[in-house]
């Protein structure tokens, strides 16, 4: 079997030859680090789903997640924001740090470090609100009011999304009006309107139709310039079009985390090929 | 051929068709059968809901609705009044069965006569002295029946007409009889013999009571009091005599009031006198006024039952109630109550109903009224007659109505006229009472005496059902939605699981037993200790808040052992020691700022301290307690529909807020209350409509005193209670039994206007916020 990266994968008239970045001078090694996992393991009650993760994610880079359903990526990803703090009877043990810190230390503001590490959901989630006041909600909360601000920002956001030029005239309507992608991209905005440093990312195209999943594609490639990115996706081609670096899952187990070009041209690991030549998942 | 594909493509069509139409199983019929059986099921069981509620609706509106309808009047009889040409009509009675009118003329003569036909029954002449003349009428006893006539010699004949009823071959005969019940020897008032030229009279169990003008302008007050010897049962009567200053112009009515203490003398220019009798010895002029419009002239005057009030007719057709009114120093001050709407021309007559506040009068152009003084209602008014009208006769019970034109014709009306005392303003306006000091809102409905004005506010009532709800809500809100809040977002799921269930179970208790407990229990022992049930809607909130402190300033170690979403189970102790704390403390709190008792010391206006020079009254059974026990009942309605409004909340709307880095809080105030907006919106409404329709809690714990007014420690009757209260005593079909069908209706249309508004703005809010 070929591998993707020889393929040339379905593109929906992008040319894939644009997203794919210079590889060559980007080394892991080299690269500043933005989040650092050590020994992670993680219980949800009696059932592990983790087990003893170490990596590293690149700044301003965009990582990707692969791996086949129930491989523990999604539950990674919520580390990040200690989202999974919300479900009954998680537990964590190992360390995740951020600039350094420790985001699991016991005296850590959880909404602080979740305006640092932003989300986007797989299912658009946009609040019954308008257009304007979801994106706002994130400086809303840390007590932004002044008006010209907040239009600045909501502005700004929506640009970086690429969503300002079909919202500027309908800001103050009910989001819900909007078309799913859109829907997809405001969320984007409002998570870049409280300029996060990491943005995590939950198969944010899984619910989306071709186009606007190319859109979003494009989106994330613009978004790495100034944010870092990860990314879970089911979808290897996605993650071989947008990704820098790519983790491979596999119950639970972090199997092999390379460069994306490397990962999907020549793993490492018996597991990844078989699972990116289509042998399970 | 033309026909060839025709006759191929028949028979492939209908073989077509037979696969899709006949060719099925009976398994197949028998599921389209059921779906069809069930679908009218259903749409039988909603329509039957939509009917039944309408029903519901023109039940209560066939009920009320005859309330509003004007009186009727229909003609029984037209005929030459017998002996018209020999003498002219003093005055016309109909006795209570409507079939025998009585005539009196000037010359002594007593006509009765079948009101039908007009055929004489029975001729009666007076026993006068000779060469004597009736020159003036005096109704004496309006219930008696019983009248005064005037002589020309200065002497009265007091005559009083009976009826008795025997019943032969199943037929009712009526006799009339007439009788003389001091004498048929006339009574002697003035002692000068002039003529009686204006009379008038009471008679009562004690005596009686006359005033006459005489011919050469003198008032003589005349009284003949009984009186009765102990040992030998012996009547002897005393008589009194008083002139009165004659009026500067003639004298032109004259009345004294049923319990004969007020005598009214109008004279002409519409001047009317009014004094006070109840000494006979000593008459005292109260006022003197002018009851009529400038130019108009007094042209009748009548007492309205209940001799409370008079009723004035003048010249320009004008009516209007004059009643007495006192002040705190028990002044007397006669005022004018109201104005009716008037007739076209002189009013000739006012003959007041005998058992309700209605009247009828006649004018000059042949124009007849009906009215009610209390509802200021005119129930009728038409034209009878092309000719003046002279005089007419009421029956006892108002519903046949003799009417005698200046030819001497008569016309027998039978009068339909069943609920003349409710009208739009008796019952939502200000009404001004016989006997009070303004117009009020009063709810009165019954009373033991006849002469009773039945007081039909529902304004009291209205207020007091939602006052009884706006406590129950102020109350039953915050709490509900409080605990809805907590349960669905913060509860851990299995102490989630079995709280609910239990605050949704109280929504069965028995509002009797809730009533119960807050008449017979809550209500004393909050008069008990007031400061501590006061104190604890202070304490229970601060009290709550300040563990909730402490517990997060705990040693973590400790906080741990308490599994996550069971803190609230810490609260338990808390609430039942504050409550403890504060019961204990109340008495000595009361003791030391209130001189020991706080419902005296908020009566008490010289109490000191800034709420010096207010009183305020402490009722037993008051909103506070009414609040508690309605709140308690509403309680589980609105947290059961607000937790699940809430708990409805997609998880991905909270996960994205708190990914942006909101807090609990800011998450449950921006996105979840927002999203469950219509959900508790409707919650509170129902629990709402709940409160304004509840009864037996309101029953027992209100005191059902109609007042009007929001202060917590009062008491309040609402519309529901009302109904419970006074429906199984209201006569049926009476007004006060259609007045409280009506009540119902308002309740109804209470509920209907709340659950339409309520579903209106969930609608919007549900556009607005939904997001599934």
């Amino acid at each position: 079997m070929t591998t993707i990266a020889t393929d040339t994968p379905r593109t929906h008239g992008m040319d894939i030859n644009s997203l794919q970045r210079d590889f060559g001078a980007t080394r892991l090694e080299q690269e500043k680090i933005a989040l650092q996992v050590e020994n992670l393991n993680l219980f949800y009650a009696k059932t592990q789903a983790l087990y003893n993760v170490n990596m590293v994610i690149p700044r301003h880079r965009v990582t990707a997640f692969i791996g086949p359903s129930g491989c523990g990526k999604s539950t990674l990803l919520r580390c990040f924001n200690r989202m999974n703090d919300l479900v009954d009877g998680c537990r964590i043990d190992g360390m995740i740090k951020l600039g350094g810190e420790d985001i699991y230390h016991k005296r850590v503001n959880v909404a602080a470090l979740r305006s640092r590490v932003g989300m986007v959901f797989q299912k658009p989630n946009p609040f019954p609100k308008s257009i304007y006041e979801n994106v706002a909600y994130g400086l809303r909360t840390q007590g932004v009011n002044d008006r010209r601000r907040l239009d600045e920002a909501v502005e700004k956001a929506l640009r970086s999304a690429a969503l300002w030029d079909e919202a500027k005239d309908r800001l103050h309507e009910n989001a819900l009006g909007l078309s799913g992608g859109q829907q997809q991209r405001l969320v984007i905005a409002r998570a870049v309107a409280i300029e996060p440093e990491v943005l995590l990312l939950d198969e944010p195209a899984s619910a989306l139709d071709p186009i606007s999943t190319l859109k979003i594609e494009e989106l994330i490639y613009e978004l790495k310039e100034n944010y870092t990115l990860i990314i879970v996706t089911h979808n290897m081609q996605q993650a071989a079009r947008v990704s820098d670096y790519t983790a491979f899952m596999y119950l639970g187990k972090l199997i092999e985390f390379a460069d994306t070009n490397t990962l999907f041209t020549n793993p490492a690991m018996k597991q990844t090929e078989d699972y990116i030549t289509g042998r399970y998942g | 051929m033309t026909t060839v594909p025709a006759d191929t493509s028949t028979p492939t069509s209908r073989r077509r068709a037979s696969m899709l139409i006949d060719n099925v199983t009976w398994y197949f019929r028998f599921r389209m059968a059921l779906d069809r059986l069930i679908r009218y099921a259903v749409a039988v069981g909603g329509v039957s809901i939509i009917i039944a509620i309408t029903g519901i609706f023109l039940f209560l509106l066939i009920e009320v609705l005859p309330i509003f309808t004007p009186a009727s009047i229909e003609v029984r009889g037209h005929y030459r009044v017998p002996g018209a040409e020999q003498a002219h009509t003093l005055h016309l009675a109909v006795e209570e069965q409507n079939e025998v009118a009585l005539r009196v003329s000037d010359n002594g003569e007593l006509t009765f006569f079948n009101t039908r036909s007009g055929q004489v029954i029975q001729q009666v002449w007076l026993k006068l002295p000779n060469h004597a003349h009736i020159v003036s009428f005096a109704n004496a006893n309006a219930k008696q029946a019983t009248f005064a006539l005037g002589l020309d010699s200065g002497e009265v004949l007091l005559v009083r007409h009976e009826y008795e009823s025997t019943y032969v071959d199943n037929t009712r005969t009526i006799t009339p009889r007439v009788e003389y019940p001091y004498g048929a020897k006339p009574i002697v008032i003035d002692p000068q013999g002039e003529t009686l030229r204006r009379l008038a009279m009471q008679e009562g169990d004690d005596g009686i009571t006359v005033v006459a003008a005489t011919e050469d302008e003198r008032l003589l007050l005349v009284s003949i009091t009984k009186q009765k010897s102990f040992l030998s049962e012996d009547v002897s009567y005393e008589r009194n005599t008083v002139t009165l200053p004659y009026p500067s112009a003639e004298v032109t009515h004259l009345l004294i009031n049923k319990d004969q203490q007020q005598l009214y003398i109008a004279s002409r220019g519409g001047n009317l006198s009014f004094y006070d009798i109840r000494n006979k010895a000593q008459p005292k002029l109260l006022q003197h006024l002018a009851v009529t419009r400038a130019g108009a002239n007094l042209t009748a005057l009548a007492s309205l039952t209940g001799g409370i009030s008079i009723l004035v007719g003048a010249s320009d057709g004008n009516l209007s109630q004059w009643s007495i009114l006192r002040d705190e120093n028990n002044n007397e001050q006669w005022v004018k109550f109201r104005d009716f709407e008037p007739l076209h021309k002189a009013i000739v007559q006012i003959v007041p109903e005998l058992n309700r506040k209605g009247f009828v009068a006649i004018d000059e152009g042949g124009g007849l009224g009906i009215y009610h003084t209390t509802a200021q209602r005119t129930l009728l008014q038409r034209n009878v007659s092309a000719l003046p009208l002279r005089r007419i006769g009421l029956s006892p019970r108002a519903n046949a109505l003799a009417v005698l034109d200046d030819r001497g014709t008569l016309d027998f009306w039978l009068i339909h006229n069943p609920h003349p005392e409710i009208s739009w303003s008796a019952l939502w306006n200000k009404v001004w009472y016989e006997s009070y000091p303004e117009p009020k809102y009063q709810w009165q409905s019954s009373s033991a005496s006849d002469d009773f004005e039945p007081k039909f506010s529902l304004t009291p009532l209205s207020f007091g059902t939602l006052k009884a709800a706006f406590y129950a809500i102020l109350i039953a809100v915050p709490l509900s939605i409080m605990a809805a809040i907590f349960t669905a977002q913060f509860m851990s799921p299995r102490m989630r699981r079995s709280v609910k269930p239990s605050i949704e179970i109280m929504a069965a208790l028995p509002t009797v037993i809730l009533g119960f407990l807050a008449g017979l229990w809550l209500a004393p022992m909050m008069e008990k200790n007031l400061l501590a049930i006061l104190l604890l809607f202070i304490a229970l909130p601060i009290g709550i808040v300040m563990t909730s402190y402490l517990w997060h300033r705990l040693p973590a170690g400790l906080r741990f052992r308490v599994p996550e979403g069971w803190e609230a189970a810490i609260l338990i102790p808390t609430v039942v020691m504050i409550g403890w704390a504060v019961f204990m403390l109340g008495p000595y709190l009361e003791q030391g700022l209130f001189h020991g008792n706080l419902v005296e010391w908020l009566g008490n206006p010289n109490k000191g301290g800034w709420l010096q020079g207010w009183t305020i009254d402490y009722d037993q059974r008051n909103a506070l307690v009414v609040g508690i026990a309605m709140g308690v009942a509403v309680v589980p309605i609105i947290f059961s529909i607000a937790e699940d409004a809430l708990f409805a909340v997609p998880k991905h709307l909270i996960h994205g807020s708190l990914a942006l880095g909101a807090t609990p809080w800011q998450t449950l105030v921006r996105v979840v209350l927002l999203t469950a907006s219509p959900g508790i919106f409707s919650a509170v409404m129902i629990g709402l409509g709940r409160a304004v329709g509840e009864t037996m809690i309101v029953l027992m714990a209100t005191g059902n005193t109609p007042v009007m007014d929001l202060s917590a420690f009062h008491g309040m009757r609402t519309l529901s209670a009302n109904i419970a209260v006074e429906m199984p005593e209201a006569e049926v079909a009476s007004s006060h039994y259609r007045v409280l069908f009506l009540a119902a209706m308002v309740l109804f249309m209470f509920t209907f206007i709340v659950n339409t508004l309520a579903e209106i703005i969930r609608q919007h809010l549900r556009k607005k916020y939904s997001s599934l």
